[in-house]
Protein backbone atom coordinates (compact mmCIF):
# COMPACT_ATOMS: atom_id res chain seq x y z
CA UNK A 1 0.00 0.00 0.00
CA UNK A 2 1.52 3.19 -0.56
CA UNK A 3 1.34 6.34 1.32
CA UNK A 4 -1.53 8.02 -0.70
CA UNK A 5 -3.69 5.03 -0.28
CA UNK A 6 -3.54 5.00 3.31
CA UNK A 7 -5.96 7.82 5.39
CA UNK A 8 -3.25 7.56 8.08
CA UNK A 9 -5.13 9.70 11.22
CA UNK A 10 -8.06 7.76 10.45
CA UNK A 11 -6.68 4.61 10.33
CA UNK A 12 -4.19 5.19 13.69
CA UNK A 13 -7.48 6.10 15.50
CA UNK A 14 -9.32 3.19 13.81
CA UNK A 15 -11.45 1.64 16.74
CA UNK A 16 -11.44 -2.02 15.39
CA UNK A 17 -7.94 -2.38 17.64
CA UNK A 18 -6.09 -4.93 14.93
CA UNK A 19 -6.41 -2.44 12.32
CA UNK A 20 -5.18 0.36 14.38
CA UNK A 21 -2.46 -2.12 15.59
CA UNK A 22 -1.26 -2.64 11.98
CA UNK A 23 -1.19 1.21 11.38
CA UNK A 24 1.00 1.41 14.28
CA UNK A 25 3.45 -0.95 12.80
CA UNK A 26 3.09 0.04 9.52
CA UNK A 27 4.06 3.59 10.52
CA UNK A 28 6.69 2.55 12.72
CA UNK A 29 8.41 1.07 9.78
CA UNK A 30 8.20 3.96 7.77
CA UNK A 31 10.14 6.10 10.29
CA UNK A 32 12.54 3.83 10.89
CA UNK A 33 13.04 3.40 7.03
CA UNK A 34 13.02 7.02 7.09
CA UNK A 35 15.86 7.53 9.97
CA UNK A 36 17.70 4.97 8.51
CA UNK A 37 17.82 7.28 5.19
CA UNK A 38 18.62 10.17 6.83
CA UNK A 39 20.66 9.09 9.00
CA UNK A 40 23.26 6.66 6.55
CA UNK A 41 26.43 8.70 6.54
CA UNK A 42 26.50 8.13 10.07
CA UNK A 43 27.85 5.11 11.38
CA UNK A 44 27.80 5.17 14.50
CA UNK A 45 24.29 4.85 15.25
CA UNK A 46 23.66 1.89 15.68
CA UNK A 47 20.47 0.01 14.39
CA UNK A 48 19.52 -0.28 17.83
CA UNK A 49 18.85 3.23 18.19
CA UNK A 50 17.86 3.83 15.28
CA UNK A 51 15.22 1.65 16.66
CA UNK A 52 14.64 3.73 19.69
CA UNK A 53 14.45 6.67 17.69
CA UNK A 54 11.98 5.33 15.36
CA UNK A 55 9.67 4.53 18.76
CA UNK A 56 10.15 7.72 20.70
CA UNK A 57 8.91 9.33 17.22
CA UNK A 58 6.02 7.08 17.05
CA UNK A 59 4.76 7.73 20.55
CA UNK A 60 5.41 11.72 19.83
CA UNK A 61 3.23 11.33 16.80
CA UNK A 62 0.28 9.44 18.23
CA UNK A 63 0.08 12.27 20.75
CA UNK A 64 0.06 15.00 18.15
CA UNK A 65 -2.40 13.37 15.62
CA UNK A 66 -4.77 16.37 16.28
CA UNK A 67 -2.38 18.74 15.07
CA UNK A 68 -1.80 17.26 11.65
CA UNK A 69 -3.57 19.75 9.22
CA UNK A 70 -2.97 17.82 5.85
CA UNK A 71 -1.12 20.57 4.23
CA UNK A 72 2.02 17.86 3.46
CA UNK A 73 1.59 14.22 2.74
CA UNK A 74 1.06 12.59 6.37
CA UNK A 75 4.21 10.47 6.09
CA UNK A 76 6.69 13.72 5.46
CA UNK A 77 4.94 15.24 8.47
CA UNK A 78 5.71 12.58 10.62
CA UNK A 79 9.29 11.92 9.19
CA UNK A 80 9.59 15.73 10.34
CA UNK A 81 8.67 15.02 13.86
CA UNK A 82 11.23 12.35 13.76
CA UNK A 83 13.85 13.63 12.57
CA UNK A 84 13.43 16.50 15.10
CA UNK A 85 13.26 13.59 18.05
CA UNK A 86 16.11 11.71 16.53
CA UNK A 87 18.33 14.96 16.13
CA UNK A 88 17.59 16.14 19.69
CA UNK A 89 18.91 13.16 21.33
CA UNK A 90 22.00 12.63 18.81
CA UNK A 91 22.66 16.60 19.91
CA UNK A 92 23.08 15.69 23.12
CA UNK A 93 26.05 12.98 23.14
CA UNK A 94 28.38 15.99 21.38
CA UNK A 95 29.98 18.67 22.82
CA UNK A 96 30.39 18.12 26.99
CA UNK A 97 33.55 19.82 27.81
CA UNK A 98 32.26 23.33 28.61
CA UNK A 99 31.10 25.31 31.28
CA UNK A 100 28.10 27.90 31.57
CA UNK A 101 31.53 29.64 33.83
CA UNK A 102 33.67 29.26 30.50
CA UNK A 103 30.97 30.56 28.11
CA UNK A 104 29.76 33.25 30.35
CA UNK A 105 33.28 34.71 30.97
CA UNK A 106 34.31 34.74 26.75
CA UNK A 107 30.63 36.28 26.67
CA UNK A 108 31.77 38.99 29.36
CA UNK A 109 34.77 39.86 26.28
CA UNK A 110 32.17 40.40 24.14
CA UNK A 111 31.43 43.72 25.87
CA UNK A 112 35.79 44.65 25.64
CA UNK A 113 36.59 47.01 23.03
CA UNK A 114 39.49 44.57 21.98
CA UNK A 115 36.72 42.20 20.80
CA UNK A 116 36.52 44.52 17.73
CA UNK A 117 39.38 45.78 16.30
CA UNK A 118 38.49 48.91 14.30
CA UNK A 119 40.14 47.20 10.80
CA UNK A 120 38.56 43.64 11.29
CA UNK A 121 36.88 44.16 8.21
CA UNK A 122 39.34 46.66 6.32
CA UNK A 123 39.96 49.87 7.04
CA UNK A 124 37.50 52.13 4.49
CA UNK A 125 35.39 54.25 6.46
CA UNK A 126 32.17 52.93 6.18
CA UNK A 127 33.22 49.39 7.73
CA UNK A 128 35.02 51.06 10.49
CA UNK A 129 31.78 53.13 11.24
CA UNK A 130 29.68 50.12 10.97
CA UNK A 131 32.88 48.15 13.23
CA UNK A 132 32.45 50.91 15.62
CA UNK A 133 28.73 51.45 16.07
CA UNK A 134 28.34 47.52 16.40
CA UNK A 135 31.14 47.48 18.90
CA UNK A 136 28.72 49.80 20.57
CA UNK A 137 25.59 48.26 20.24
CA UNK A 138 26.99 44.76 21.81
CA UNK A 139 28.66 46.10 25.13
CA UNK A 140 25.38 48.41 25.83
CA UNK A 141 22.21 46.48 24.38
CA UNK A 142 22.89 42.94 25.27
CA UNK A 143 22.81 41.14 28.34
CA UNK A 144 25.59 39.04 29.33
CA UNK A 145 23.78 35.96 28.71
CA UNK A 146 22.77 37.02 25.20
CA UNK A 147 26.35 38.33 24.89
CA UNK A 148 27.03 35.05 25.80
CA UNK A 149 24.81 32.86 23.23
CA UNK A 150 26.09 35.22 20.22
CA UNK A 151 29.54 34.41 20.71
CA UNK A 152 28.91 30.73 20.90
CA UNK A 153 26.84 31.15 17.75
CA UNK A 154 29.93 32.70 16.54
CA UNK A 155 32.36 30.03 17.42
CA UNK A 156 29.88 27.47 16.10
CA UNK A 157 29.37 25.65 19.53
CA UNK A 158 26.26 23.55 19.08
CA UNK A 159 22.93 25.54 19.45
CA UNK A 160 21.69 22.76 22.09
CA UNK A 161 24.74 23.52 23.77
CA UNK A 162 24.22 26.94 24.15
CA UNK A 163 20.96 26.49 25.19
CA UNK A 164 21.68 23.59 27.86
CA UNK A 165 24.18 25.49 29.22
CA UNK A 166 22.08 28.48 29.87
CA UNK A 167 19.32 26.48 31.03
CA UNK A 168 16.43 27.40 28.52
CA UNK A 169 14.74 25.26 26.08
CA UNK A 170 15.38 25.41 22.29
CA UNK A 171 12.69 27.97 21.58
CA UNK A 172 13.53 30.10 24.53
CA UNK A 173 17.06 29.98 23.06
CA UNK A 174 15.94 30.95 19.98
CA UNK A 175 13.95 33.95 21.63
CA UNK A 176 17.40 35.03 23.88
CA UNK A 177 19.48 35.20 20.38
CA UNK A 178 16.46 36.71 17.97
CA UNK A 179 15.97 39.22 20.66
CA UNK A 180 19.73 40.08 20.54
CA UNK A 181 19.91 40.45 17.05
CA UNK A 182 17.12 42.58 17.13
CA UNK A 183 18.94 44.70 19.40
CA UNK A 184 21.77 45.17 17.45
CA UNK A 185 20.02 45.96 14.33
CA UNK A 186 17.90 48.85 15.97
CA UNK A 187 21.19 50.14 17.59
CA UNK A 188 22.78 50.11 14.28
CA UNK A 189 19.68 52.00 12.46
CA UNK A 190 19.85 54.64 14.72
CA UNK A 191 23.15 54.91 14.18
CA UNK A 192 22.56 55.79 10.88
CA UNK A 193 23.93 52.37 9.62
CA UNK A 194 21.80 51.16 6.75
CA UNK A 195 20.97 47.96 5.18
CA UNK A 196 23.36 48.69 1.83
CA UNK A 197 25.76 48.94 4.77
CA UNK A 198 25.52 45.71 6.32
CA UNK A 199 25.21 43.88 3.15
CA UNK A 200 28.53 45.62 2.22
CA UNK A 201 30.40 44.57 4.98
CA UNK A 202 29.84 40.67 4.31
CA UNK A 203 30.18 41.19 -0.20
CA UNK A 204 34.25 41.88 0.35
CA UNK B 1 35.64 28.84 23.42
CA UNK B 2 38.83 30.04 22.79
CA UNK B 3 38.64 32.99 25.77
CA UNK B 4 42.67 33.33 25.69
CA UNK B 5 42.27 35.36 22.03
CA UNK B 6 39.32 38.48 22.95
CA UNK B 7 39.07 39.52 19.25
CA UNK B 8 36.52 38.17 16.72
CA UNK B 9 38.21 37.07 13.16
CA UNK B 10 36.56 38.75 9.95
CA UNK B 11 34.82 35.88 9.26
CA UNK B 12 32.88 35.70 12.56
CA UNK B 13 32.38 39.48 12.52
CA UNK B 14 30.57 38.79 9.07
CA UNK B 15 28.78 36.10 9.80
CA UNK B 16 27.59 38.30 13.13
CA UNK B 17 26.62 41.57 10.39
CA UNK B 18 24.92 38.54 8.32
CA UNK B 19 22.74 37.44 10.76
CA UNK B 20 21.48 40.74 12.02
CA UNK B 21 21.06 41.67 8.49
CA UNK B 22 18.84 39.02 8.19
CA UNK B 23 17.29 39.77 11.42
CA UNK B 24 13.00 40.38 10.92
CA UNK B 25 10.91 41.87 13.84
CA UNK B 26 8.54 38.85 13.55
CA UNK B 27 10.47 35.40 13.16
CA UNK B 28 9.25 31.69 12.87
CA UNK B 29 10.82 30.19 16.37
CA UNK B 30 11.97 25.91 16.01
CA UNK B 31 8.75 24.58 16.86
CA UNK B 32 6.68 26.93 14.18
CA UNK B 33 9.54 25.82 11.64
CA UNK B 34 8.60 22.21 12.41
CA UNK B 35 5.06 22.68 12.22
CA UNK B 36 5.48 23.74 8.29
CA UNK B 37 8.78 22.00 7.26
CA UNK B 38 7.12 19.26 5.88
CA UNK B 39 4.79 21.43 3.88
CA UNK B 40 7.74 23.32 2.84
CA UNK B 41 9.88 20.60 1.89
CA UNK B 42 7.59 19.35 -0.30
CA UNK B 43 6.83 22.34 -1.84
CA UNK B 44 10.61 22.48 -2.40
CA UNK B 45 10.52 19.23 -4.08
CA UNK B 46 8.51 20.13 -6.95
CA UNK B 47 9.11 23.48 -7.49
CA UNK B 48 5.65 24.59 -6.40
CA UNK B 49 5.19 28.60 -5.34
CA UNK B 50 5.23 29.42 -1.42
CA UNK B 51 2.20 30.56 0.46
CA UNK B 52 3.47 33.70 2.29
CA UNK B 53 2.32 32.15 5.59
CA UNK B 54 5.15 29.87 4.92
CA UNK B 55 7.82 32.09 3.76
CA UNK B 56 8.97 32.76 7.07
CA UNK B 57 10.47 29.21 7.47
CA UNK B 58 13.48 30.59 4.18
CA UNK B 59 14.28 32.56 7.18
CA UNK B 60 14.35 30.54 9.84
CA UNK B 61 16.53 27.79 8.22
CA UNK B 62 19.16 30.31 7.33
CA UNK B 63 19.67 31.39 11.09
CA UNK B 64 18.83 28.62 12.78
CA UNK B 65 21.68 25.56 12.15
CA UNK B 66 19.62 22.41 13.83
CA UNK B 67 16.23 22.99 11.85
CA UNK B 68 18.67 23.19 8.97
CA UNK B 69 19.92 20.26 9.74
CA UNK B 70 16.64 18.29 9.80
CA UNK B 71 14.94 20.00 7.10
CA UNK B 72 18.49 18.57 5.09
CA UNK B 73 17.78 15.32 6.28
CA UNK B 74 13.94 15.71 5.69
CA UNK B 75 14.50 16.63 1.56
CA UNK B 76 17.21 13.18 1.93
CA UNK B 77 14.22 11.12 2.59
CA UNK B 78 11.93 12.36 0.34
CA UNK B 79 14.31 12.54 -2.58
CA UNK B 80 14.75 8.40 -2.01
CA UNK B 81 11.40 8.45 -2.58
CA UNK B 82 10.42 7.05 1.29
ZN1 LIG C 1 15.09 26.41 14.58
Amino acid sequence: MTDEEINWPETLRAQDSGQQAAAVDALRGVLLNGLRIALNNRPEVSEAQLEDFAQDALLRVLDRLDQFQGRSRFTTWAQAIALNTAFAELRRKRWRDVSLDALLTAGDQMAEPAILPDDVLGGDEDRTRLVNALRRAIAEELTPKQRAAILGELQEMPFNQITALLGTSRNAGYKLLHDARRALKNRLLEAGITGTDIQSAFTL
Amino acid sequence: MKPQNPSLTAPQVKGLVQMIGLTRDREFNCSECLEHVSEYAEHQMTGQELDAAIACIEQHLKLCPECREEYEALLKILRAGA
